[in-house]
């Protein structure tokens, strides 16, 4: 599959994740004391239920959904300069987290869940270093801070995510049909 | 809910109406970087020029209020995170808050504004610019692209689709967690394991309907004839010489925004 252009259903699939990912900055997962979105969350369903290819895809839609003006971005940011700012590097992370994602999960014939889990922590780790790079050069924090400020918050909402991505993508795969 | 998160172009006949889909997200798009460079003298500036950009928008103020309703909140939470939590010259004490300092009163302005003005922004191309010409332009903005294999034609269309389910999706979310509520769930107290099982069912019925209708879609689109590969519009995109006059005028406004950092 990965040869063969994807079909026209495997665009729609990923223009359906483009757009779940965007409804997602606007979901919540209350998680005491900060609730937080469900965007990763997507991320990682996208790479896991699509394949690299058009998990990057449809992360690649979501951000140009952001760039035409559709408040879609965190905290309802939206807008170029957003991928340039301190944070556009977790914008950037979501296109190759979901690449990497879906090609390690492609890697098994039939991944089971703690392999899903492993393939979605490699991709958060792809989201997480390109989105610290980014905020440490352009915020001008030392490595320490950034981390401080751009990793430890979200650890637990993130371990939280993965878990949930990985049930939910057992759930769901049977009805993917690429 | 939904249509004021995403607002859709007003039919009214305005001058930036009028104005070439590609020129307006270009404009957008150094406007949004022009938001992140601005000092304080800027910041004046790109308010006024963004205050003229609504007034040629034909912009009703209910339009304006709309984009930033939602936002409100978030942006006055932050002005007073960076007020209260930004070290510096003390101004002024409440009782059991940390010092606001004359630092975090300017960086929480700023920030605050700075958030404003993107969505501002933003909104103001979408109020104007129907989709089927956001979509068009952007097959046309991405092609450089194309030297890095990157298939622009498809993501062009694709965002399309994304675009006009975006809104479905959150709308059917909203639904179902108003149906949760109806049936008396989610009350105050509730266990967390309890919650999180919900959110994660919700999700799943997200994704089912989304899956279903991209089956739909796919089937529809093949029904018509769509076919990949080089398409041609119906509408085609022609500059004018009204477009070229508002290049002219966002290419002098940023000229007239770097003359003010060299010189202020």
């Amino acid at each position: 599959m990965k040869q063969n252009p994807p079909s026209l259903r495997g665009l729609a699939y990923a223009s359906m994740f483009g757009a779940l990912t965007a409804a997602g900055a606007f979901m919540m997962i209350p998680l005491p004391p900060v609730p937080i979105t469900m965007q990763t969350f997507f991320v990682s369903l996208a790479g896991a239920l699509l394949g690299g290819y058009l998990g990057a895809m449809s992360q690649a839609v979501y951000i140009l959904l952001g760039v035409i003006g559709l408040p879609v971005f965190a905290g309802g940011k939206a807008g170029f300069g957003v991928l340039l700012g301190p944070t556009g590097g977790y914008l950037v992370g979501f296109v190759v987290g979901a690449y990497v994602i879906g090609r390690l999960t492609a890697a098994r014939e039939r991944p089971g869940f703690w392999w899903l889990i492993a393939a979605m922590t490699v991709g958060h780790v792809f989201i997480y270093a390109l989105g610290i790079g980014q905020l440490a050069v352009v915020a001008k924090l030392n490595l320490t801070k950034a981390l401080a400020i751009g990793l430890l918050p979200t650890i637990p909402g993130g371990m939280l995510k993965i878990v949930m991505a990985a049930l939910v993508c057992l759930k769901v795969r049977e009805h993917v049909k690429l | 809910m939904t249509d004021r998160l995403f607002p859709a172009a007003a039919p009214v006949v305005s001058p930036l109406r009028n104005v070439d889909p590609r020129v307006k997200i270009a404009a957008a798009v150094s406007l949004s970087i022009l938001v992140f460079q601005a000092g304080p003298g800027q910041i004046v500036l790109l308010s006024l020029f963004l205050a003229l950009l609504i007034v040629l928008s034909g912009g009703r103020r209910r339009d304006v209020v709309r984009i930033l309703k939602p936002i409100a909140l978030f942006a006055v939470l932050l002005f007073f995170l960076h007020a209260l939590f930004t070290p510096g010259r003390e101004v002024l004490r409440l009782p059991l808050l940390p010092a606001v300092t004359h630092e975090g009163l300017a960086q929480g302005g700023t920030v605050a504004w700075q958030f404003a003005a993107l969505v501002v922004t933003g909104g103001l191309l979408t109020l104007t610019t129907l989709p089927s010409e956001l979509v068009a332009a952007l097959d046309k903005l991405l092609r450089p692209l194309r030297i890095f294999r990157v298939p622009t034609q498809d993501l062009a269309v694709m965002a399309a689709m994304a675009l006009r389910f975006a809104p479905t999706f959150l709308e059917e979310y909203q639904r179902m967690k108003t149906a949760r509520l109806a049936r008396g769930g989610g009350a105050p107290g509730e266990r967390l394991s309890r919650k999180l099982r919900t959110t994660g069912r919700m999700a799943i019925a997200l994704i089912l309907g989304a899956l279903r209708r991209a089956e739909e879609l796919a089937a529809a689109m093949e029904a018509r004839g769509y076919a990949r590969g080089p398409r041609t519009s119906m509408r085609e995109l022609r500059l004018t010489r009204g477009d070229y006059a508002a290049v002219a005028v966002m290419a002098s406004f940023t000229g007239l925004f770097f003359a003010c950092r060299l010189f202020m």
